[in-house]
Protein backbone atom coordinates (compact mmCIF):
# COMPACT_ATOMS: atom_id res chain seq x y z
CA UNK A 1 0.00 0.00 0.00
CA UNK A 2 1.37 3.41 -0.99
CA UNK A 3 1.30 5.78 1.95
CA UNK A 4 1.85 9.51 1.78
CA UNK A 5 3.13 10.40 5.22
CA UNK A 6 2.81 14.13 4.65
CA UNK A 7 -0.98 13.75 4.96
CA UNK A 8 -3.01 13.28 8.15
CA UNK A 9 -3.67 9.61 8.99
CA UNK A 10 -7.25 9.65 7.70
CA UNK A 11 -6.09 10.63 4.18
CA UNK A 12 -2.89 8.64 4.06
CA UNK A 13 -3.77 5.72 1.78
CA UNK A 14 -5.40 6.18 -1.59
CA UNK A 15 -8.40 4.18 -0.41
CA UNK A 16 -8.79 6.53 2.55
CA UNK A 17 -8.73 9.68 0.39
CA UNK A 18 -11.22 8.10 -1.99
CA UNK A 19 -13.56 7.23 0.86
CA UNK A 20 -13.53 10.82 2.09
CA UNK A 21 -14.10 12.07 -1.44
CA UNK A 22 -16.98 9.62 -1.87
CA UNK A 23 -18.55 10.81 1.35
CA UNK A 24 -18.50 14.38 0.08
CA UNK A 25 -20.41 13.16 -2.99
CA UNK A 26 -22.96 11.58 -0.64
CA UNK A 27 -23.27 14.88 1.25
CA UNK A 28 -24.03 16.56 -2.09
CA UNK A 29 -26.96 14.17 -2.51
CA UNK A 30 -28.04 14.89 1.07
CA UNK A 31 -28.10 18.63 0.30
CA UNK A 32 -30.52 17.88 -2.54
CA UNK A 33 -32.63 15.59 -0.33
CA UNK A 34 -33.09 18.27 2.32
CA UNK A 35 -33.74 20.89 -0.38
CA UNK A 36 -36.74 18.90 -1.61
CA UNK A 37 -38.10 18.67 1.94
CA UNK A 38 -37.60 22.42 2.47
CA UNK A 39 -39.34 23.05 -0.86
CA UNK A 40 -42.34 21.02 0.34
CA UNK A 41 -42.40 22.89 3.67
CA UNK A 42 -42.14 26.34 2.04
CA UNK A 43 -45.03 25.41 -0.26
CA UNK A 44 -47.32 24.15 2.51
CA UNK A 45 -46.35 26.17 5.59
CA UNK A 46 -49.51 28.30 5.58
CA UNK A 47 -51.90 25.44 4.69
CA UNK A 48 -52.84 24.94 8.32
CA UNK A 49 -56.49 23.92 7.87
CA UNK A 50 -58.13 23.53 11.28
CA UNK A 51 -54.77 22.94 12.96
CA UNK A 52 -52.43 25.42 14.63
CA UNK A 53 -50.20 27.82 12.71
CA UNK A 54 -46.46 27.89 13.21
CA UNK A 55 -46.77 31.03 15.27
CA UNK A 56 -49.20 29.33 17.68
CA UNK A 57 -47.25 26.10 17.84
CA UNK A 58 -43.56 27.01 18.04
CA UNK A 59 -41.89 27.85 21.33
CA UNK A 60 -38.50 29.49 21.32
CA UNK A 61 -37.15 27.87 24.54
CA UNK A 62 -36.64 24.27 23.39
CA UNK A 63 -35.53 25.46 19.94
CA UNK A 64 -32.75 27.58 21.48
CA UNK A 65 -31.61 24.62 23.59
CA UNK A 66 -31.52 22.40 20.50
CA UNK A 67 -29.59 25.01 18.51
CA UNK A 68 -27.06 25.63 21.28
CA UNK A 69 -26.55 21.92 21.94
CA UNK A 70 -26.08 21.03 18.27
CA UNK A 71 -23.72 23.95 17.59
CA UNK A 72 -21.66 22.91 20.60
CA UNK A 73 -21.57 19.27 19.46
CA UNK A 74 -20.37 20.39 16.05
CA UNK A 75 -17.58 22.27 17.85
CA UNK A 76 -16.60 19.26 19.98
CA UNK A 77 -16.48 16.85 17.00
CA UNK A 78 -14.16 19.36 15.32
CA UNK A 79 -11.98 19.30 18.45
CA UNK A 80 -12.02 15.50 18.33
CA UNK A 81 -10.49 15.51 14.83
CA UNK A 82 -7.98 18.13 15.97
CA UNK A 83 -6.90 15.88 18.88
CA UNK A 84 -6.83 12.82 16.64
CA UNK A 85 -4.41 14.55 14.27
CA UNK A 86 -2.06 15.18 17.17
CA UNK A 87 -2.30 11.57 18.29
CA UNK A 88 -4.09 12.46 21.52
CA UNK A 89 -6.35 9.44 21.66
CA UNK A 90 -7.74 9.98 25.13
CA UNK A 91 -8.73 13.59 24.46
CA UNK A 92 -10.25 12.56 21.14
CA UNK A 93 -12.34 9.89 22.88
CA UNK A 94 -13.57 12.42 25.44
CA UNK A 95 -14.56 14.88 22.71
CA UNK A 96 -16.36 12.14 20.75
CA UNK A 97 -18.18 11.08 23.90
CA UNK A 98 -19.23 14.68 24.67
CA UNK A 99 -20.44 15.03 21.07
CA UNK A 100 -22.62 11.95 21.37
CA UNK A 101 -24.04 13.05 24.74
CA UNK A 102 -24.93 16.44 23.25
CA UNK A 103 -26.52 14.65 20.28
CA UNK A 104 -28.58 12.59 22.71
CA UNK A 105 -29.72 15.76 24.54
CA UNK A 106 -30.70 17.28 21.20
CA UNK A 107 -32.71 14.22 20.30
CA UNK A 108 -34.37 14.15 23.73
CA UNK A 109 -35.50 17.78 23.40
CA UNK A 110 -36.75 17.15 19.86
CA UNK A 111 -38.76 14.10 20.93
CA UNK A 112 -40.16 16.10 23.86
CA UNK A 113 -41.22 18.78 21.37
CA UNK A 114 -42.91 16.25 19.09
CA UNK A 115 -44.80 14.81 22.06
CA UNK A 116 -45.88 18.34 23.07
CA UNK A 117 -47.18 19.02 19.55
CA UNK A 118 -49.14 15.76 19.50
CA UNK A 119 -50.56 16.43 22.97
CA UNK A 120 -51.74 19.82 21.74
CA UNK A 121 -53.64 17.97 19.02
CA UNK A 122 -51.23 18.75 16.20
CA UNK A 123 -50.31 15.37 14.69
CA UNK A 124 -48.77 14.51 11.34
CA UNK A 125 -52.25 14.18 9.78
CA UNK A 126 -53.70 17.43 11.21
CA UNK A 127 -52.80 19.64 8.26
CA UNK A 128 -50.49 19.91 5.27
CA UNK A 129 -48.35 22.26 7.39
CA UNK A 130 -47.97 19.66 10.16
CA UNK A 131 -47.20 16.86 7.67
CA UNK A 132 -44.45 18.84 5.96
CA UNK A 133 -43.08 20.01 9.33
CA UNK A 134 -42.92 16.51 10.81
CA UNK A 135 -41.34 15.07 7.65
CA UNK A 136 -38.64 17.76 7.54
CA UNK A 137 -37.83 17.66 11.27
CA UNK A 138 -38.23 13.88 11.39
CA UNK A 139 -35.78 13.31 8.54
CA UNK A 140 -33.22 15.48 10.32
CA UNK A 141 -33.92 13.72 13.64
CA UNK A 142 -33.56 10.32 11.98
CA UNK A 143 -30.16 11.40 10.66
CA UNK A 144 -29.10 12.43 14.17
CA UNK A 145 -30.31 9.08 15.56
CA UNK A 146 -28.31 7.20 12.93
CA UNK A 147 -25.32 9.41 13.71
CA UNK A 148 -25.51 8.50 17.41
CA UNK A 149 -25.43 4.77 16.64
CA UNK A 150 -22.65 5.24 14.08
CA UNK A 151 -20.60 7.41 16.46
CA UNK A 152 -21.01 4.93 19.29
CA UNK A 153 -19.79 2.14 16.98
CA UNK A 154 -16.73 4.16 16.02
CA UNK A 155 -15.99 4.89 19.67
CA UNK A 156 -15.93 1.17 20.46
CA UNK A 157 -13.63 0.55 17.52
CA UNK A 158 -11.19 3.28 18.55
CA UNK A 159 -11.16 1.85 22.06
CA UNK A 160 -10.29 -1.58 20.67
CA UNK A 161 -7.82 -0.66 17.92
CA UNK A 162 -6.62 2.88 18.63
CA UNK A 163 -6.21 5.29 15.73
CA UNK A 164 -5.30 3.28 12.65
CA UNK A 165 -5.68 4.15 8.95
CA UNK A 166 -9.13 2.64 9.21
CA UNK A 167 -10.49 4.15 12.43
CA UNK A 168 -9.00 7.60 11.75
CA UNK A 169 -10.69 7.56 8.34
CA UNK A 170 -14.03 6.53 9.84
CA UNK A 171 -13.78 9.19 12.55
CA UNK A 172 -13.07 11.92 10.01
CA UNK A 173 -15.97 10.86 7.79
CA UNK A 174 -18.25 10.79 10.85
CA UNK A 175 -17.14 14.35 11.69
CA UNK A 176 -18.13 15.49 8.17
CA UNK A 177 -21.57 13.91 8.65
CA UNK A 178 -22.04 15.56 12.03
CA UNK A 179 -21.05 19.03 10.78
CA UNK A 180 -23.46 18.57 7.88
CA UNK A 181 -26.34 17.82 10.27
CA UNK A 182 -25.50 21.03 12.09
CA UNK A 183 -25.72 22.98 8.82
CA UNK A 184 -29.15 21.47 8.10
CA UNK A 185 -30.28 22.40 11.60
CA UNK A 186 -29.17 26.03 11.09
CA UNK A 187 -31.50 26.16 8.09
CA UNK A 188 -34.37 24.59 10.07
CA UNK A 189 -33.72 26.99 12.96
CA UNK A 190 -33.73 30.02 10.62
CA UNK A 191 -36.37 29.23 8.02
CA UNK A 192 -38.79 27.03 9.96
CA UNK A 193 -38.70 28.29 13.55
CA UNK A 194 -37.51 31.90 13.42
CA UNK A 195 -39.37 32.70 10.20
CA UNK A 196 -42.45 30.94 11.61
CA UNK A 197 -42.38 33.07 14.75
CA UNK A 198 -41.73 36.36 12.94
CA UNK B 1 -5.05 23.96 26.35
CA UNK B 2 -4.02 25.49 23.05
CA UNK B 3 -3.35 22.01 21.73
CA UNK B 4 -6.85 20.81 22.59
CA UNK B 5 -8.69 24.06 21.80
CA UNK B 6 -7.01 25.64 18.76
CA UNK B 7 -7.83 29.31 18.31
CA UNK B 8 -9.54 29.05 14.93
CA UNK B 9 -11.93 26.34 16.18
CA UNK B 10 -12.90 28.39 19.23
CA UNK B 11 -13.32 31.46 17.01
CA UNK B 12 -15.54 29.48 14.62
CA UNK B 13 -17.68 28.28 17.54
CA UNK B 14 -18.06 31.76 19.08
CA UNK B 15 -18.78 33.17 15.64
CA UNK B 16 -21.55 30.64 15.01
CA UNK B 17 -23.12 31.40 18.42
CA UNK B 18 -23.03 35.14 17.66
CA UNK B 19 -24.65 34.54 14.26
CA UNK B 20 -27.46 32.53 15.92
CA UNK B 21 -28.12 35.43 18.30
CA UNK B 22 -28.14 37.89 15.39
CA UNK B 23 -30.67 35.64 13.58
CA UNK B 24 -32.73 35.61 16.78
CA UNK B 25 -33.17 39.38 16.47
CA UNK B 26 -35.86 38.84 13.81
CA UNK B 27 -38.31 37.64 16.46
CA UNK B 28 -37.21 40.11 19.15
CA UNK B 29 -37.98 43.24 17.17
CA UNK B 30 -40.75 44.08 14.76
CA UNK B 31 -39.45 44.22 11.23
CA UNK B 32 -40.75 43.72 7.74
CA UNK B 33 -40.63 40.27 6.17
CA UNK B 34 -38.06 41.44 3.62
CA UNK B 35 -35.64 42.74 6.26
CA UNK B 36 -36.12 39.67 8.46
CA UNK B 37 -35.57 37.24 5.58
CA UNK B 38 -32.45 39.12 4.50
CA UNK B 39 -30.98 38.81 8.01
CA UNK B 40 -31.88 35.10 8.17
CA UNK B 41 -30.46 34.28 4.72
CA UNK B 42 -27.20 36.14 5.35
CA UNK B 43 -26.69 34.57 8.80
CA UNK B 44 -27.48 31.04 7.55
CA UNK B 45 -25.13 31.41 4.57
CA UNK B 46 -22.26 32.60 6.78
CA UNK B 47 -22.93 29.81 9.29
CA UNK B 48 -22.73 27.29 6.47
CA UNK B 49 -19.40 28.82 5.42
CA UNK B 50 -18.06 28.56 8.99
CA UNK B 51 -18.90 24.86 9.11
CA UNK B 52 -17.57 24.10 5.62
CA UNK B 53 -14.29 25.99 5.80
CA UNK B 54 -13.37 26.12 9.49
CA UNK B 55 -14.69 22.75 10.69
CA UNK B 56 -15.00 20.48 7.67
CA UNK B 57 -11.69 21.66 6.14
CA UNK B 58 -13.16 21.45 2.64
CA UNK B 59 -10.12 23.12 1.05
CA UNK B 60 -7.31 21.15 2.72
CA UNK B 61 -6.41 18.46 0.16
CA UNK B 62 -5.62 18.05 -3.52
CA UNK B 63 -9.21 17.15 -4.35
CA UNK B 64 -10.49 20.57 -3.34
CA UNK B 65 -11.47 21.73 -6.84
CA UNK B 66 -13.61 18.62 -7.26
CA UNK B 67 -15.12 19.10 -3.80
CA UNK B 68 -16.00 22.74 -4.47
CA UNK B 69 -17.52 21.74 -7.83
CA UNK B 70 -19.54 18.96 -6.21
CA UNK B 71 -20.88 21.11 -3.36
CA UNK B 72 -21.57 24.06 -5.68
CA UNK B 73 -23.48 21.77 -8.04
CA UNK B 74 -25.48 20.24 -5.15
CA UNK B 75 -26.33 23.74 -3.88
CA UNK B 76 -27.35 24.76 -7.39
CA UNK B 77 -29.70 21.76 -7.76
CA UNK B 78 -31.03 22.42 -4.24
CA UNK B 79 -31.72 26.10 -4.88
CA UNK B 80 -33.37 25.34 -8.24
CA UNK B 81 -35.55 22.77 -6.45
CA UNK B 82 -36.59 25.20 -3.70
CA UNK B 83 -37.11 28.31 -5.85
CA UNK B 84 -38.51 26.35 -8.81
CA UNK B 85 -41.10 24.82 -6.47
CA UNK B 86 -41.94 28.21 -4.96
CA UNK B 87 -42.23 29.69 -8.45
CA UNK B 88 -44.55 27.03 -9.82
CA UNK B 89 -46.61 26.40 -6.67
CA UNK B 90 -46.88 29.82 -4.97
CA UNK B 91 -45.56 32.90 -6.76
CA UNK B 92 -46.89 31.86 -10.18
CA UNK B 93 -50.47 32.21 -8.91
CA UNK B 94 -50.21 35.66 -7.42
Amino acid sequence: MKLDNSLPLEYRSEENSNRIFGFWLFLGAEIVLFSTLFAVYFTLWNRTGNGPTGKELFEIGPVLIETFVLLTSSFTIGLMINSMRQGLQKAAMVFLFVTLVLGLIFLGVEIFEFVTYVNEGATISTSAFMSSLFVLLGTHGAHVTLGLLWGAGIMLQIKREGFTLDTANKSFIFSLYWHFLDVVWIFIFSFVYLKGMM
Amino acid sequence: MKKLFPVHHVMGYVFSLVLSVVALSVILWDMSLAVGMTILIICAAIQMGVQLFMFMHIGETGTKTSLYTNIAYALFVGLVTVFGTLFTMIWGYQ
